[in-house]
């Protein structure tokens, strides 16, 4: 993982470096390269999701976006008058809600006293996640107008708060698999909070539109490439990731 | 821009509503009942989904004459032999039936066991081996399931495989023969700790564990009662009794100067479905009892024999229930007690009238 991520980053600035010296050929203008100081501030609205629903799935009853800001300082450095590069820094949270109903949904929970429940669960499920990262985005930017900038690039981002918890009622589990034993649940709780990976990287791309002298109204969607949860963690049986639109405005400082 | 943003996301949002996928196929392989004529039941059919048995208690001439069940099973599973199909059992056939899930991939086998009621006397020298959850449960001389304990519970809370986590086990520190039935109240799991047990009592009854009601009504999970013939007399056998150091409360506090104590004690009651823990000491349908009368320490093996306290007289038409049930903490039911109190249980009886 580390090495696509340094592998990542060497193509963006690669990228970035090539366009801005075919970009210094065209324009000899009066263009000096320089950097740009942003602050950014928005809210995160997306999911914690599978990339395709599994069919244990049946029907998502609702979903809400939890509580979650984005808050952080961009470093740009404008190479040609259209291309250059942003590193930036960033507390962000990435919170959802959502109200499912699953069949036959596949679960194993290990506990810290040395215990586990395997089993599949059918009824209705409740999981609300907020899980708090700082990201280092690292952008290739494009800015064909004075609007307008454009950019495209990857994030690490480092998690020091997670939750992730909800309940299951009105189903029932069978007890080691299909032909297990049939459990009535009308109301129990989990929280896989801890399981939640420390680290993720993903893709991120987006838009700045000027809006004022010095203000910008700001869109950028994070894909995280990275399941949230560990291959060894069973709670369910497919991988979700982090997938978040940051809606918010930039200030140049 | 914005607007437009947000257009994007309601698009999304949509579209993973619009990628819910075909339903899966159902993969369950249950039998969920099993019928047939109740004038030819001594008790209620009961089948053991975690061990794969359907457990059968019949009248002498059910026994003889056969019976013609009717199965329910799960959606679009099949089985064989054939709902319907006729059961004989004066021959040394066994029976067994095999449910194919409508998947086809999965397939469930049921054990038809009948159980005879013979002599209610117990030396609990047969134990077997949950193959999936590790747990022990003790067998009759002729193999059928007499017994039942709170094991199949406690094995969804996640405790670890292995039969000594298991609060009832056999135990060779026994009075008589090889093996003795050893209860001890052990700490809840990290699991049942979420749903407010942090205590879990041994127990053995005379009944069977209804798995489904394990979690949302654990009190009917316990079914205590076997069909019995004739008038009892008194309950005999022995026990040793050992209370761990430390009373606590349900929710885990420990309460100075309080003594865990035993509880061991038969039930007659007309019927023949079974009483459970919510109605096991009150309900109007029971005749008689025999309730050990003192549940305190006993270090060296002590014979007790209690004479049953009979509200009536038995009729000799009615269909009649006998409980019996043993604990190691007599409040386990309400999660009370202490961890590590020990009752090591042997020999019991039934004597008749």
């Amino acid at each position: 993982m580390n090495i696509k991520m340094k592998g990542l980053l060497a193509a963006l600035l690669l990228t970035a470096g090539q366009l801005s010296a075919q970009q210094n050929d065209k324009e000899k203008t009066d263009f000096t390269p320089h950097l740009e100081h942003r602050i950014m501030a928005g809210f995160n609205f997306g999911a914690t999701a599978p990339v395709g629903l599994p069919n244990t799935i049946r029907k998502i009853n609702s979903y809400w976006p939890e509580f979650s800001p984005s808050l952080g300082y961009e470093l740009g450095y404008r190479i040609t008058p259209k291309w250059g590069a942003s590193l930036g820094v960033k507390l962000d949270y990435k919170g959802m809600g959502t109200k499912d109903q699953v069949q036959y949904f596949s679960t194993i929970i290990t506990t810290e006293d040395g215990g586990t429940f395997a089993g599949q669960f059918t009824g209705k499920n409740k999981t609300t996640v907020r899980n708090a990262y700082v990201v280092f985005p690292l952008s290739a930017t494009f800015a064909p107008s004075n609007k307008w900038r454009f950019q495209l690039g990857g994030y690490a981002a480092w998690l020091f708060s997670s939750n992730f918890y909800g309940s299951v009622s009105d189903g029932y589990i069978r007890n080691g698999g299909p032909t297990g034993e049939k459990v009535m649940i009308d109301h129990a709780t989990f929280d896989f909070g801890t399981d939640v990976r420390k680290f993720d990287i993903g893709l991120q791309g987006g838009a700045l539109r000027k809006v004022g002298n010095k203000l910008e109204v700001m869109g950028n969607l994070n894909w995280g490439l990275r399941p949230v949860f560990a291959n060894e963690f069973k709670g369910l049986d497919f991988p979700l990731y982090n997938i978040y639109l940051t809606l918010g405005v930039a200030y140049k400082i | 821009m914005r607007l437009r943003k947000l257009c994007y996301v309601a698009v999304l949002a949509g579209s993973m509503q619009a990628c819910i996928k075909d339903a899966p196929i159902n993969p369950e392989a249950d039998i969920e009942t099993f019928t047939f004529d109740k004038s030819q039941m001594a008790s209620d059919v009961f089948i053991d989904q975690a061990n794969g048995a359907i457990m059968l208690y019949l009248t002498p001439d059910a026994y003889e004459k056969g019976i013609a069940p009717r199965l329910t099973l799960s959606a679009g599973a099949t089985v064989t032999p054939a709902s319907g199909d006729s059961l004989r059992f004066n021959t040394a056939d066994t029976h067994q039936y095999v449910v194919t899930s409508a998947n086809g991939l999965n397939k469930k086998t049921y054990k038809v066991e009948v159980v005879n009621i013979g002599v209610w006397k117990w030396d609990f020298e047969k134990w077997m081996l949950n193959a999936k959850d590790k747990y022990q449960y003790v067998i009759n001389d002729d193999s059928t399931v007499f017994w039942s304990s709170g094991n199949p519970g406690i094995a969804l809370s996640g405790v670890p495989k292995d039969p000594k986590e298991y609060p009832l086990r056999a135990t060779t520190e026994a009075y008589h023969g090889a093996y003795a039935a050893e209860m001890v109240t052990r700490k809840g799991t990290a699991l049942s700790n979420l749903v407010g047990i942090k205590l879990f009592a041994g127990s053995l009854f005379l009944g069977v564990f209804e798995s489904k009601n394990a979690l949302f009504e654990p009190l009917k999970a316990t079914q205590f009662g076997q069909p019995y013939i004739g008038q009892p007399l008194r309950f005999t056998g022995y026990y040793k009794y050992t209370p761990g150091a430390n009373y606590q409360d349900k929710s885990g506090t420990i309460i100075p100067g309080m003594i865990d104590s035993c509880s061991i004690y038969a039930v007659l009651y007309t019927g023949s479905s079974r009483l459970d823990a919510t109605n096991i000491h009150n309900s109007d349908r029971i005749i008689g009892t025999a309730y050990l009368p003192d549940g305190s320490a006993r270090e060296n093996w002590t014979r007790f024999d209690i004479p049953f306290v009979l509200k009536r007289q038995v009729s000799s038409k009615e269909k009649l229930m006998m409980a019996i049930v043993a604990s190691s903490s007599k409040d386990g039911d309400s999660y009370k007690g202490a961890i590590g109190s020990r009752l090591v249980l042997d020999n019991l009886e039934i004597v008749h009238q």
